[in-house]
């Protein structure tokens, strides 16, 4: 299967990234600039993120409403964190 | 007559009390739903009933005591809000939306009965509550810290919040199931536009409940961990406010999940009885699209009274204010459709006009409560009160009028006109002479018995205007019964300008709704055989095909003449759009019957019970619990084993979901459920520790060895397993039996490391001795221990359903299954799996990085 590369070469680039990830929290920028570092690390899980349900998941091969759904969900769970912690700054 | 017997099915007729246990048939199912919310109504009216004759008089204590009074007020608000309302609408989905838009039955038949045997199995649970010293009175709203054990401390507080847990899981079954029905199984030619009116409304419904209630899922199982385990949530500094964010982000969609049904029965009746196609339709749904979306992004105004910075509170007066507006347009395509039609005054009609009328005034008395200013004087008064109900039970007026107006399809037989209107007159006296002194009286705080005596002539009038209301219902089963029993048979469609599907069916209609495939290509209704509906597909585009409203009218005659179809915003009347029956042919048979759906959701209800009192009580409930475990396992197994077939419609229209299977598509309808479910996890967590400040949290609440490793090796582990999923699915590919079962074997051993890697963390957790842990650091010890826990454990939770799943497939792997076509299971399972393996690698950086 021509795809088999091409998991492969993710599933490497998540290990990767979440190597760095445990790897940044050993570093001083998580202590000198904690919210660069935060923003740093949450853009590597997102990204992870988006290569499982992009190929695992096939959703690159799915009509978008397939992505839309996800997404929705997403939407609505982001929604209420962010304006719920707001709510209290 | 019997149309089961016409298929030659293993089916027992209705008369046979065990075809109700076994019925996996949607229009079966509607009518439990119905009758079974109906018996709730009665419960829940009761219950009302009680409270209003304690009101009677300031004081009265007629119920022995606050308690007594606190539980009649909380049970009554759960039960309509939660168990009537919904699912009386969800009977009338069951059985109307699969007709109107051509459908044999749902996608998921035997889902579809889970839901309603959840809902049943709920429904006893609550009432069990009684009886276990007393149950919820903490409000339907069940306020934070009211909630928590300290201050419900009873066993059937407990049963209460496990038995919404049951309802949601019900609910979420069903709006999967809806879902995937109304996107996949639409008759050829019926576009998403042309969903008949109710169909729409319900479609919009199933997408809040999708989503909203995953929210009160969260919610539910937070409190109900707190009930079974030593966990610290809303009994915390910011706890009581992450309660209402959490309820009302759930709750106020559920206000809208409550009218658009009745809103899509007023448009179907608005349209029948002005014979008048509904004025603006396509902006009168584009207004309830637009109400959906805004629907989560109101909950806030709520809120006014509580903590919340003043530009937040700003921010959703906008937004509340803002939702009125598409309603406004909604109530004027209304009126302007009876304007513009010529009205007959039936029951359904009256009860739908009433409903008109009462949210009319619900609304334009909720705008006041969406105004920060007054919404401090007015909250927590009767004034909300009056309001709610002017809403809420407006939507529960529409769908009596929905009962009416599809009484005659489901029973072939025409209720009493007298009666109908009688019911209607002393209903709508009743319910104005009930609700509308509360705004006289709204200085009366709510959810309390005393009150001035300056009130007291007020609370009389709504006292008789209650019993008024109550026994108007007697009308309505007396008319029910007797119709039933002796009212005039009904042919296909006794309302001469109905022009949605369901009427061109017979009453009621037979087990397999339709005679051939229902086709919407031609610019009406009409029924194929397959042959020419392939014949049909090869040479016709279907998407953007002919447009109807909502379908074509019914008619007995069996050929097509040329009259138009309404597409220019008219009705088609029965003359214009004639349905052509062309062909009788016997397409391939669908399963009607299951016992595992009643079987799975009783062991569910047996393990819910058990673990009410597990805590409290022990003895006896252990071995509820236990049997219910059991139980479910055998259920799940049994059902997984059955052979129960449905066919996929090849002949549909599917738009926008062209070649996604029905159970690839229901799974991620599910998917995005969970999503919003451990949002709510993860979103509880931050809201938390902003609360109680973030480095704080850090620094302070966690101890020193929380340390990152074990998390990362949990990322390794889990993302491995996730690759050994994606390599089983290159190995079906390549029909490698053994590919499969090494890879699938190699993702369960994965997952287990999983877990165990978590045990020996959390052993270790538990144990630490430092200065600022000396007992360790377990659920109990302090916000950020208990939000650990229980997020990473409902993770947890989820690899263990997933390995489950994995011991039962890697037998069948063994045997052979997963290759060729019947790969398809794997990727479900691998959709679930990775999306798992998505939450953790959020999960990782939150709690153990940053």
């Amino acid at each position: 299967m021509a795809r088999t590369k091409l998991y492969t070469a993710i599933f490497v680039v998540l290990m990767v990234f979440s190597t760095t990830q445990a790897f940044i929290e050993q570093t001083e920028l998580i202590d000198n600039a904690y919210w660069t570092a935060f923003a740093i690390i949450l853009t590597l899980s997102t990204i992870k993120a988006v290569l499982v349900a992009g190929y695992f998941q096939h959703l690159r091969w799915e009509p978008p409403a397939v992505t839309y759904i996800a997404l929705g969900g997403l939407f609505a769970a982001l929604a209420l964190t962010t304006a719920a912690a707001y709510s209290i700054l | 007559m019997s149309h089961e017997q016409d298929h030659g099915h293993d089916f027992p007729p209705k008369s046979s009390i065990k075809r109700w246990f076994i019925t996996t048939n949607h229009k079966d199912v509607g009518i439990l739903y119905t009758i079974t919310s109906i018996f709730v109504l009665l419960l829940g009216g009761a219950l009302a009933l009680l409270m209003r004759a304690e009101l009677f008089t300031p004081g009265l204590d007629f119920l022995s005591s606050a308690s007594g009074y606190n539980q009649a007020v909380s049970a009554h608000g759960l039960l309509m809000v939660f168990w009537f309302i919904s699912p009386f609408a969800t009977g009338f989905a069951n059985y109307i939306v699969p007709l109107q838009i051509g459908a044999d039955d749902l996608a998921f038949p035997r889902l579809n009965a889970m839901s309603y045997w959840a809902y049943l199995f709920s429904i006893i649970l609550f009432v069990i509550s009684f009886f276990q010293g007393a149950t919820f009175s903490g409000g339907w709203t069940m306020y934070a810290p009211l909630n928590v054990p300290t201050y419900m401390p009873n066993v059937g507080g407990t049963t209460v919040v496990l038995a919404l847990i049951m309802f949601v899981a019900s609910i979420t079954m069903g709006s999967v199931n809806f879902l995937t029905t109304i996107y996949r199984m639409r008759a050829p030619g019926l576009r998403m536009r042309d969903l008949p009116m109710f169909s729409m409304s319900w479609l919009l419904t199933v997408w809040m409940m999708l989503f909203a209630f995953a929210a009160l899922l969260a919610a539910l199982m937070i409190l109900g961990a707190q009930h079974l385990l030593p966990v610290n949530y809303f009994n915390v500094d910011g706890g009581s406010l992450l309660w209402t964010h959490l309820f009302w982000f759930f709750g106020h969609p559920e206000v809208y999940i409550v009218f658009f049904p009745a809103l899509g029965v007023m448009a179907e009746c608005f349209q029948t009885f002005t014979g008048r196609r509904i004025v603006g339709r396509k902006w009168f749904v584009l207004a309830m699209v637009l109400v959906a979306l805004q629907s989560f992004i109101v909950w806030m105004h709520h809120m006014f009274l509580t903590g919340i910075n003043l530009q937040i509170k700003t921010l959703f007066m906008v937004t509340t204010i803002g939702i009125s507006l598409p309603f406004d347009l909604m109530v004027f395509s209304l009126i302007y459709t009876m304007i513009k039609g010529r009205i007959r005054y039936t029951t359904p009609f009256l009860f739908c006009l009433g409903a008109l009328i009462l949210f009319i005034v619900g609304g334009i008395t909720g705008v006041f409560l969406g105004a920060v200013v007054l919404d401090y004087e007015f909250r927590g008064t009767y004034w909300v009160v009056a309001h709610f109900h002017y809403v809420m039970f407006a939507g529960g007026t529409a769908l009596v009028g929905g009962l009416y107006y599809w009484f005659p399809k489901m029973t072939g037989r025409m209720y009493d006109e007298f009666l109908g209107k009688l019911h209607f007159a002393v209903y709508f006296v009743g319910f104005n002479l009930l609700y509308f002194p509360m705004f006289s009286a709204w200085e009366t705080p709510r959810r309390v018995f005393v009150f001035e005596t300056s009130a007291a002539f007020w609370h009389k009038v709504a006292t008789v205007g209650a019993f008024m209301l109550g026994m108007s219902f007697l009308i309505m089963f007396y008319n029910m019964f007797k119709s039933m029993a002796s009212g005039e048979e009904v042919g296909d469609n006794p309302w001469e300008y109905a022009t949605t599907a369901e009427w061109a069916v017979s009453s009621p209609p037979p087990l397999e709704n339709f005679p051939g495939i229902a086709d919407y290509r031609g610019g009406k209704l009409s029924f194929l055989s397959e042959s020419e509906a392939k014949a049909a597909e090869s040479g016709t585009a279907t998407d953007g095909g002919a447009a109807t409203d909502g379908g074509t009218p019914p008619a007995e005659t069996s050929t097509a003449t040329g009259g138009g179809t309404a597409t220019g915003g008219a009705l088609a009347t029965a003359e214009q759009a004639l349905a052509t029956r062309t062909v009788e042919t016997e397409p391939e048979h669908a399963d009607h019957a299951s016992y595992w759906p009643v079987v799975v959701c009783f062991a569910g209800f047996l393990t819910f019970l058990g673990l009410s009192g597990v805590v409290q009580q022990g003895g006896v409930y252990y071995w509820l619990t236990g049997a219910g475990g059991v139980l479910s396992a055998v259920g799940f197994v049994g059902m997984a084993q059955e052979s129960f077939h449905v066919p996929e419609p090849t002949i549909a229209e599917q738009w926008p979901f062209e070649g996604v299977p029905n159970m690839k598509l229901g799974m991620w309808f599910f998917l995005g459920s969970d999503i919003v479910l451990f949002g709510g996890f993860i979103g509880s967590y931050l809201f938390l520790r902003v609360a109680n400040g973030w480095m704080f949290w850090e620094h302070e609440l966690i101890p020193e060895a929380h340390v990152t490793f074990p998390g990362l090796v949990n990322t390794y582990l889990l993302l491995a397993s996730s690759f050994a999923v994606v390599l089983a699915l290159v190995a079906a590919h390549k029909n490698s039996s053994r590919g499969i079962v090494a890879s699938l074997s190699a993702t369960w051993l994965l997952g287990v490391g999983f877990l165990v890697n978590k045990g020996i963390e959390w052993q270790h957790l538990f144990h630490i001795h430092s200065d600022a842990f000396p007992n360790g650091w377990d659920l109990a010890t302090n916000v950020a221990s208990s939000t650990f826990y229980l997020t990473t454990g409902l993770h947890a939770a989820h690899v263990i359903v997933g390995l489950i799943m994995l011991l039962y497939m890697i037998p069948r792997a063994m045997r052979g299954a997963y290759t060729g076509e019947d790969e398809a299971s794997l990727e479900y399972f691998g959709l679930y799996w990775h999306f798992v393996d998505i939450v953790w690698l959020f999960l990782f950086p939150l709690f153990y990085i940053l």
